[in-house]
């Protein structure tokens, strides 16, 4: 194995022998065992390592980001020599400043479940199959076709010129996905839940199945509906891919700075309703999203992004920061080996309302209860245009469901629909992915159905 | 990479001899070079490197994978052991043989001819390429942003097999993206496109990139003075761009057989049926001009051409050497990993449809109110196979009037279903297309693989068009 502490020394050495002003290492390993079954069992089992490294250099103002991956303690050393000859002939970064001068950590809780570090393959196969085994005790019309447990170790460096000694954490993760398909008389329908979070604490398999197979099954003879403007509720998966799509975008300084923000020049300004509020939140107990630091080792932190609709932030790493003449908020993220930092959300917590779905539903009288999408993500985040097509939902009249719904496109513009649009929040929320978010009911969605518009 | 390739053999005997009834040892490095200018400013200018060793062996029913990107000799045994290991966690105790009996490995070598190695060519003169391209991109009416990315990619990968694969692969993809974000009074759109060549250096110096960026400048421009297309369901005509994503999604999916075998899909058990119009015939070939090269799979099967559609009549499935003995077919060369970090699972190579006769201007004839769909500036789709429901995005596209093809249109998407959209394919034209990119692929189960798809310009009876 590598002796990460004596390579992140000997890096920084070599880095500034061969003429960098600053250099920055980071250093990933990613421990992972995953487990893949269908309905008709356990298909496939995989187990395995793999160590990463990143090394940003500037020389002045020339700046360069080098990765790969780890085989020997010498790719490391090369990847230096490489990033500062590549640094020696890029052009100037104008706005370049510095690295971070500021790592450290902010006390984070629920980062590491020893019961996921160890790796149980028993532990994780009995949840596979109490998986394939629970959907038609359920509902005899229902059946697991896909189970997905996937557990990772991630531990992580980073150092740079400024700091004494690298910042480093460790963190687990449990990611689990059921898909559920129900049948009857010709007709198929199928919907999937999914748990990801570092640690086991609140994952509840019976409920998840429970809700996967109740879905499933309610949108069996699902069909389109009319074209039409309808109210909406979507229910917090697909609001947190919503704003996964179109919020999070908007609000990060790099695309601000850029020009493909719609939130652009909107600070202090009333941009959604008064009754959303929006927290980015990097230490979050349990969420996938948390850290003790960002990508580039600068304590994560909780922070108002919109408060009751007004935008008071938008997310920075320290180079966008610099630039707004700002402190970064502790949102670097790195998309990938090789790739410069960029601002990006950690978790998204958005404050629940006080109605349940059920009082909503009733409340509204007319309404499409939206359960899941595809291709929400291809919504344009520079003008905030939503577009989704429907997969399951069920159309509600006075509180009853009339008719199952799915192969609708869907579309409206969020800071329409979360403004003048906007109904309710619902007091449940839900944990999806690094969000934690309710319901959302708006009016005035178009939605292009069965007949021409 | 040259030691690991040394390596692999030893792992794969080593496998056998621990009890493996069957194994496949994959050796792969990829490296990718970027060159990003945001905005005027060079934010991107890397050489990423990505190698290691993944090992899958077949054992007492079930099947085992493991991986590292540290390997040397003496970690053959632990390599082996968590492979093995983990299979045997899960207690099948069956010794059934999991792959087909009759599967046979692929031997050759396939390696992507140039004239130019892009690595070869000084940085300098890349970057001042994709500098001069955005910043110029920035002085344009209208455009108040633009990403402009270099791309290349070469990909080797080393498979030996317990069923006699022993194949190399080199593959290497070049091309510029570019994105422009457009403004008119309060209106802000954007389009983004890309152009990638299976080939070296060479193809860049050719290629005309000031039109390409400037054609897609003023599209995004143009699109930021139009309307948005009222969402409903329309008669459309698809253009030769646009056509591959709607068979990647609509069809693509739905055929490979790791869905079908796990019930996941609508075309289960319709072979045979007719789920096209006559005029539809599919294929999926790994080595058509304009796809991405595969020519052998990452089990290490040869990938020939598969017919998934023939006249309108669902005839295969694309398959790997596990889903095809589950489902009783022959192996289709089609189990693609994305790196040493997956095992493989079923992927489409280049998906397209074969052309028909049509003049590509004949499918506007008689078509009174109508959208025309196109694709640069799409940007993706996705569907549930199992729903048979996809959606993809359309780049800035036309209204058809009376067989004219009318005023532009912004922000299209198009929802359909996998069982109803290709059996209303009523004219398909002669002008196939088929294209891959270096900046994006396909996306299942958390893998992105490179691939292809195309086709020649359809017409559909109708289809469900939505606005973003």
């Amino acid at each position: 194995m590598i002796d990460i502490d004596r390579l992140i020394g000997k890096t920084l050495k070599r880095a500034e022998e061969l003429g960098a002003s600053e250099v920055e290492l980071h250093v990933v390993e990613e421990k992972s065992v995953s487990i893949y079954a269908t309905s008709k069992g356990i298909e496939g089992i995989k187990k395995g390592t793999i160590v990463t490294a990143d090394v940003r250099v500037s020389i002045g103002k020339k700046v360069t980001v080098q990765g790969c991956v780890v085989s020997s303690e010498n790719d490391v050393l090369n990847l230096v020599e490489k990033a500062v000859s590549i640094a020696r002939v890029v052009p100037e970064d104008p706005n370049w400043v510095s690295l971070p001068r500021n790592c450290g950590y902010t006390t984070t809780f629920d980062l590491v479940d020893d019961k996921v570090k160890v790796f149980d393959i028993d532990m994780l196969t009995s949840i596979v199959k109490e998986a394939l085994r629970l959907p038609p005790q359920v509902d005899r019309r229902a059946s697991a076709n896909e189970v997905v447990v996937d557990t990772g170790v991630i531990r992580k460096w980073i150092a740079n010129n400024y700091s004494v000694n690298p910042v480093s954490y460790e963190k687990t993760s449990f990611s689990f996905v059921v898909e559920v398909k129900a049948s009857e008389e010709g007709f198929e329908s199928s919907y999937y839940r999914y748990y990801n979070a570092p640690t086991l604490k609140e994952f509840d398999l019976e409920a998840m199945v429970r809700d996967a197979v109740n879905i499933a099954v309610a949108t069996l003879k699902a069909k389109p509906i009319e074209t039409g403007r309808y109210n909406v509720v979507f229910m917090p998966t697909v609001f947190a891919a919503i704003l996964r799509a179109l919020l999070v975008p908007a609000v990060r300084a790099d695309q601000v700075q850029k020009n493909r923000s719609p939130l652009a020049r909107k600070l202090f300004t009333k941009v959604l309703s008064e009754n959303i509020t929006v927290i980015d939140d990097g230490s979050a107990p349990n969420m996938i999203g948390s850290a003790p630091f960002d990508d580039e080792g600068v304590p994560t932190k909780r922070k108002t992004v919109i408060d009751k609709g007004v935008l008071l932030t938008y997310l920075y790493d320290t180079y966008t920061a610099y630039i707004d003449n700002q402190e970064s908020t502790g949102n670097a993220i790195r998309p990938g080996l090789g790739s410069p930092p960029i601002p990006s959300a950690t978790n998204i917590i958005v404050i629940p309302g006080t109605k349940s779905v059920e009082d909503i539903v009733k409340d509204v009288r007319d309404v499409l209860v939206v359960y899941a999408t595809i291709g929400e993500w291809l919504s344009n985040p520079v003008n905030g245009n939503l577009g989704a097509t429907v997969t399951n939902a069920i159309y509600y009249r006075n509180g009853e469901p009339i008719q199952p719904v799915k192969g609708v496109a869907i579309s409206g513009n969020i800071y329409r629909l979360l403004n003048e649009d906007f109904e309710e929040l619902s007091k449940e929320v839900e944990l999806a992915g690094n969000m934690l978010v309710p319901a959302v009911c708006v009016r005035n969605v178009a939605i292009a159905g069965e007949k021409s518009g | 990479m040259e030691y690991l390739v040394d390596l692999a053999e030893k792992i794969l005997n080593e496998a056998l001899n621990r009890g493996a009834q069957d194994a496949i040892v994959r050796v792969q490095e990829k490296v990718y070079e970027s060159i990003v200018f945001d905005n005027g400013i060079l934010r991107v200018c890397s050489i990423s490197r990505v190698s290691g060793l993944g090992l899958t062996v077949f054992v007492g029913g079930s099947v085992g994978y493991s991986y590292a990107s540290i390997v040397d000799r003496d970690s053959i045994p632990k390599i082996v052991d968590e492979a093995i290991t983990v299979a045997k966690a899960l207690e099948y105790g069956s010794e059934k043989r999991l792959v087909c009996e009759e599967v046979k490995g692929a031997r050759g070598s396939y390696r992507t001819e140039f004239k130019v190695n892009p690595f070869d060519v000084d940085l300098e003169t890349k970057v001042k390429l994709v500098s001069n391209l955005n910043n110029e991109s920035m002085k344009k009416e209208g455009i108040v942003s633009a990403f402009t990315r270099y791309g290349c990619e070469i990909d080797r990968k080393y498979i030996v097999s317990s069923f006699y694969s022993k194949v190399q692969v080199e593959v290497v993809a070049i091309g510029l993206s570019h994105l422009a974000v457009a403004r008119y009074g309060d209106i802000v759109e954007r389009v983004g496109d890309q152009k990638t060549f299976i080939g070296g250096y060479e193809f860049i110096e050719k290629f005309d990139w000031s039109s390409f960026v400037n054609e897609i400048n003023d599209l995004a421009y143009k699109a930021s003075q139009a309307s948005t297309i009222t969402p409903g369901v329309y008669q459309a005509v698809v253009d030769n761009e646009l056509v591959g994503l709607l068979l990647h999604e609509a069809f693509g999916h739905a055929s490979e057989g790791d869905a079908v075998y796990s019930d996941l899909s609508v075309l289960k058990g319709r072979l045979g049926q007719v789920v096209a119009s006559e005029k539809v015939t599919i294929v999926d070939d790994g080595m058509v001009s304009g796809g991405y090269p595969v020519p052998f799979d990452d089990d290490g099967i040869e990938k020939k051409v598969t017919y998934i559609v023939k006249n309108g009549v669902l005839v295969g499935y694309l398959n790997s050497i596990v889903t095809a003995k589950k489902l009783g077919q022959i192996p289709t060369g089609n189990a693609r990993a994305q790196d040493i970090t997956f095992n493989t699972i079923v992927r489409q190579t280049n998906f397209y449809m074969l052309p028909g006769d049509a003049k590509v201007e004949e499918l506007f004839e008689g078509i009174d109110y109508g959208v025309y769909l196109k694709g640069r500036g799409a940007g993706g789709g996705q569907v549930n196979p199992a729903l048979g429901t996809f959606t993809f995005g359309v780049g800035p596209s036309y209204i058809i009037r009376k067989g004219e093809i009318g005023e532009l249109v912004r922000s299209v998407i198009v929802s359909g279903n996998i069982l109803e959209v290709l059996k209303n394919v009523d004219m398909v034209a002669n002008d196939l297309n088929v294209s891959t990119s270096v900046f994006g692929g396909c996306g299942k189960m958390g893998q992105m693989v490179r691939v292809g798809d195309g086709g020649p310009h359809i017409r559909v009876k109708k289809l469900v068009v939505g606005t973003r």
